[in-house]
Parts: C-alpha cells; sequence; structure tokens
C-alpha cells in the first residue's frame, strides 16, 4: 500500500516473473496465468485484500503473444496499472483493451524477426560448423539466442514501462483519456477479429456424394463460401452463451472437448 | 542406465527452458551436441543435431499450432545413433515418428494438463495471492519430468520398440479428438475477453478483423495497421457525438 512509482527494483520482479509468461500456456486462455503473475508486483505493492484480488482477476483474460515480446504490453500495463492505483485517470477496463490491441501486432513481429528471421540465420550457421564437426556451431547459437531472448525480455519490461507512462501523460495532456478504452476497444475488436479465425479451429470431415464419380468436401464448399466461418461461429455461439445465457465457462469448455473426441469418433471432425 | 537417465533430464530441462527463458537448448543442434556428450560421441552428436535442425529450421509455427517436436526427437535420434551404431540415416528415420509423438504430449498438455492449472491460477487469483500465481505458473513445469523425460528414458534404456507400443495404445481417435477440442476451446477465452472489453456496439469492427484475416489474407502486422486506421477513424468520424460508429468497415477494409 505504498504511494510512490514503481522503482527499478519492483521491475526487476515482473521481470524475473515474466520470465513465466507461457510456463501454463493452454488453449483455452493462453497466456492469461503468465500476463497475471507478471503483473502481480504492482497489485502487491499498491493493494491489499479485496482491491488486490479484483486487479488479478481482471487480468485472467485470454492473452497470446510471442513469448520474448510479451514483455512489452506486460510493462505498458505495469505504467497503466500504476496510474490506476495513484492517480486514477486509465479507466481499468481500458488495460485489457490496450493488451489486447497490441497482442497481434507483437505476435507477428516475434514470430517473424525472432523465430522467422534471428533463429534459422544462428541455426544455420550452428549446422555449417557443425557439419563440419566443429562444437564451436552450438556455442556460437546457444549464446546469441540467450543474448536475444534475455534482451527481449529485459527491453521490454523496462521500455514497455516508460513508454507506457509518457503514453498515459500525454494522452491525459491531450484530453483522449476518456476516449482510451473506446479507441483501444475498436482496436481490440479489430484483433480479435482477425485472431479468432486464425487461432481457434475445427474442419469438418463430411463428404457429400454426388454420384459414383463426385464427393464433395463440406469443408471446401464453407470455404468456398467463407473461410474461417466455423471458428467465428462456435465464439459467437460460446459468447452467445455466455453472456446471455450465463453459462459456466469451464463447462462450456468440458463440452468442446467432448464433442472434440465424440466428432472424431463418429467421423465429423 | 545412468545415460538414459540423464538423456531424460536434458529432455526435461530443454522442454522447461522452452517454457520459460528460451535459450533454445530445445533445437535439435544443441539437444543433439550434448546428447552426444552424454552417450559419449559428440562428433556423432553434432552430425544428427544438425541433420535434425536442418528438417525443423525453416518451420516457424504461428500462434499455438503444436508442431512435431524437435527436442525428444533429436535427443533419442542421437542417443540411439551411439547406442546402436546405426549411423545417421536409422536415426532420422526414427526421429519422425518420435517426433509426432512429441507433439501428440503437446496437445494433451495444452488442452487438458495446462487448463486445469490455469483454473487453479483464477482460484489464486480470486484470492489476490501472488504466492499462488507464481506456484501454479511453476508446477506446470513438473509434469514436463513424466511427458518428457520419462518417455525419453525408456526409449534410450529399452530401445524404442518399447516405447512406441505404450504411446500406440491410446486410442489414436482420442489425441485426434482431444486435439480437435483443444482448437475449438480458444473460441471460450475468445468470448471471455470480448466480454471483458465491454462494448458492445463495437462488434461490426470484429467484423472488420475477421474481413482482412480471411478474404483478403492480412498478416498479423497488416490486421495492427487495420485496428490502428479504425481506431483513428471511429475517434475522427465521432468527434463530440456519443460514439456508435458502424460506418468504417467500408473504409478499413
Amino acid at each position: 500500500m505504498k504511494k510512490e512509482k514503481l522503482t527499478r527494483k519492483d521491475l526487476w520482479k515482473i521481470f524475473r516473473r515474466q520470465l513465466f509468461i507461457r510456463s501454463c500456456l493452454n488453449f483455452e486462455r493462453h497466456q492469461a496465468l503468465g500476463f497475471t503473475n507478471a503483473m502481480s508486483p504492482v497489485f502487491d505493492k499498491y493493494y491489499e485484500g479485496q482491491e488486490k484480488a479484483d486487479a488479478m482477476e481482471r487480468h485472467m483474460q485470454l492473452f497470446l503473444t510471442q513469448p520474448m515480446v510479451s514483455a512489452i504490453p506486460i510493462g505498458v500495463a505495469a505504467a497503466m496499472e500504476e496510474n490506476i492505483a495513484l492517480e486514477g485517470e486509465v479507466e481499468p477496463e481500458s488495460v485489457n483493451a490496450v493488451k489486447s490491441a497490441l497482442m497481434g501486432p507483437l505476435a507477428a513481429m516475434g514470430d517473424s524477426l525472432i523465430n522467422g528471421t534471428a533463429r534459422p540465420l544462428l541455426a544455420g550457421i550452428a549446422v555449417g560448423l557443425a557439419l563440419q564437426g566443429s562444437i564451436l556451431g552450438p556455442i556460437m547459437f546457444l549464446l546469441g539466442m540467450t543474448i536475444i531472448t534475455l534482451g527481449v525480455r529485459y527491453y521490454g519490461v523496462f521500455r514497455g514501462y516508460r513508454h507506457g507512462v509518457n503514453l498515459v501523460g500525454s494522452l491525459h495532456k491531450s484530453g483522449l483519456m476518456s476516449r482510451i478504452t473506446e479507441l483501444a476497444g475498436v482496436a481490440a475488436f479489430v484483433i480479435i477479429g482477425g485472431f479468432v479465425p486464425a487461432v481457434v479451429s475445427l474442419n469438418l470431415n463430411l463428404y457429400r456424394v454426388v454420384d459414383e464419380y463426385t464427393t464433395v468436401s463440406i469443408q471446401d464448399a464453407l470455404d468456398g463460401l467463407m473461410p474461417g466461418i466455423l471458428p467465428v461461429a462456435i465464439t459467437m455461439l460460446m459468447y452467445f452463451l455466455l453472456t446471455k445465457k450465463k453459462f459456466n465457462p469451464i463447462l462450456l469448455m468440458i463440452l468442446l472437448m467432448v464433442l472434440g473426441v465424440a466428432g472424431v469418433y463418429a467421423g465429423v471432425f | 542406465m545412468i545415460q538414459a537417465l540423464l538423456v531424460g533430464l536434458w529432455v526435461t530441462w530443454a522442454i522447461i527452458d522452452e517454457q520459460t527463458l528460451q535459450l533454445q537448448t530445445t533445437r535439435p543442434i544443441i539437444t543433439g551436441t550434448v546428447v552426444g556428450l552424454i552417450m559419449g560421441d559428440v562428433t556423432m552428436g553434432l552430425m544428427v543435431g544438425a541433420t535434425v535442425e536442418l528438417m525443423f529450421l525453416a518451420v516457424v509455427f504461428v500462434g499455438t499450432a503444436v508442431p512435431p517436436d524437435p527436442t525428444l526427437s533429436a535427443a533419442i535420434a542421437t542417443a540411439l545413433a551411439i547406442a546402436t551404431g546405426s549411423g545417421i540415416e536409422v536415426a532420422i528415420a526414427t526421429a519422425i515418428p518420435v517426433a509426432l509423438i512429441g507433439q501428440a504430449v503437446t496437445t494433451l498438455q495444452f488442452s487438458v494438463v495446462n487448463v486445469f492449472f490455469l483454473h487453479r491460477g483464477d482460484k489464486a487469483a480470486a484470492a489476490g495471492s501472488s504466492k499462488g500465481l507464481m506456484f501454479y505458473s511453476v508446477l506446470p513445469l513438473a509434469v514436463n519430468v513424466l511427458f518428457y523425460g520419462v518417455p525419453a528414458f525408456l526409449a534410450v534404456y529399452y530401445g524404442p520398440q518399447f516405447v512406441l507400443p505404450l504411446i500406440e495404445a491410446i486410442p489414436e481417435q482420442v489425441i485426434r479428438g482431444l486435439a480437435v477440442g483443444g482448437g475449438m476451446i480458444g473460441a471460450v477465452g475468445f468470448a471471455l475477453l470480448l466480454k471483458s472489453i465491454k462494448a458492445t456496439h463495437l462488434w461490426p469492427y470484429f467484423l472488420v478483423g475477421m474481413i482482412a484475416m480471411v478474404y483478403l489474407n492480412l498478416n498479423l502486422i497488416g490486421i495492427g495497421l487495420v485496428a490502428v486506421t479504425a481506431a483513428a477513424l471511429h475517434m475522427i468520424l465521432s468527434k463530440g457525438k456519443s460514439t456508435k460508429g458502424s460506418q468504417q468497415e467500408e473504409e478499413a477494409s
């Protein structure tokens, strides 16, 4: 319950917990636990009791990006939470919207720059050396990747926090603060709209026999109509069941897993 | 025996590394070399590691799609190549089915085991316990001993002909069904996220993102740019008004 800004020591605590961002990666909410865990030094500093629990539960929402660059939204969110606790200018709802808006572009950058460029490049050099029987190849690869993974995470937490503080300050000055929930919400809806067909998957294994020479794949027909229609339809259905019918999310997940196994046995998926 | 144990331990560590620090000790080039060291033939380890690395080199899996597992396959292929003296070709031939087994195990972990720990984590959050959050972030790592370490140990100790039937005893439909279910449960997560943003009048923007992905095939950076554009247009067009904007989707798409 201190009334001071986050110190470097606090940011180091966040950095250490950020290393566990994907230790509990799962298909339901991906890195939600990892994100909340990384943020918890902030909540430990500013809140107690029910207030702390509320802040933590607020963060237990789906989050998914490349693990190393996830340090950036963590730094930004830490700055926003600091403002919520000390100044109260940021609306608490806007934090999840900002997180969601950042995760898509960062996932693309992390995947293409680190997993798609830096790592194959270093590994390619290492393979070249290794095939000549030199152990230097693997050592260089390990060293290079260690610098990248720890460097990106350090930079993400510390610079992300700095940028977050500046962002909050300039939003406040320009009078945009009251709109940020709305605007980040717009960006978040666009990003989520793009993520759902890319991350959620369901393919039908059904065929319609036209005559003895022709069978039509129902999945191909659906893709011709509108690719990604099934993932979006399930997401809409889940949203409907959660908000209008007040279904328990755990029950919905168990139902979907059972449906998956049953569907494979029935030959539908 | 000790060698098999060490290989099991190394594989466990490499998977834990992949789930935390990501120093990339999972990569075949590293794992092959280390297993070569354990089995007493570094040069062979380097060769097998480098060859398996080439197989996985350019494979980048976006999002959470579960790739064939490079670590188990590199470790077991290297160990068998050295123990049986069968050479690189046989090692590579074993690497492929083992990679698929690793993929099935990872699917099980992400769709069932870690979902369980996630809900324990929910309880810790509801209690405001940062210790609890850390505990349930670390505990999933212990499962790797059972899921990766033990199979690697058994495969090296008894040979692959002992391990493969054990894995095949699990009906293929169950594994595939869990993968299908795992592909779907993300929908619950996204629905919960949309619910938490509490802005039902923004649904048209969901369509903007979806259209950009499925019809225009933009990558996520492109979708990020569309998102920024949509937010900017939303701000300009709704200046001074109470916000109920849906006219932007034509411009954005």
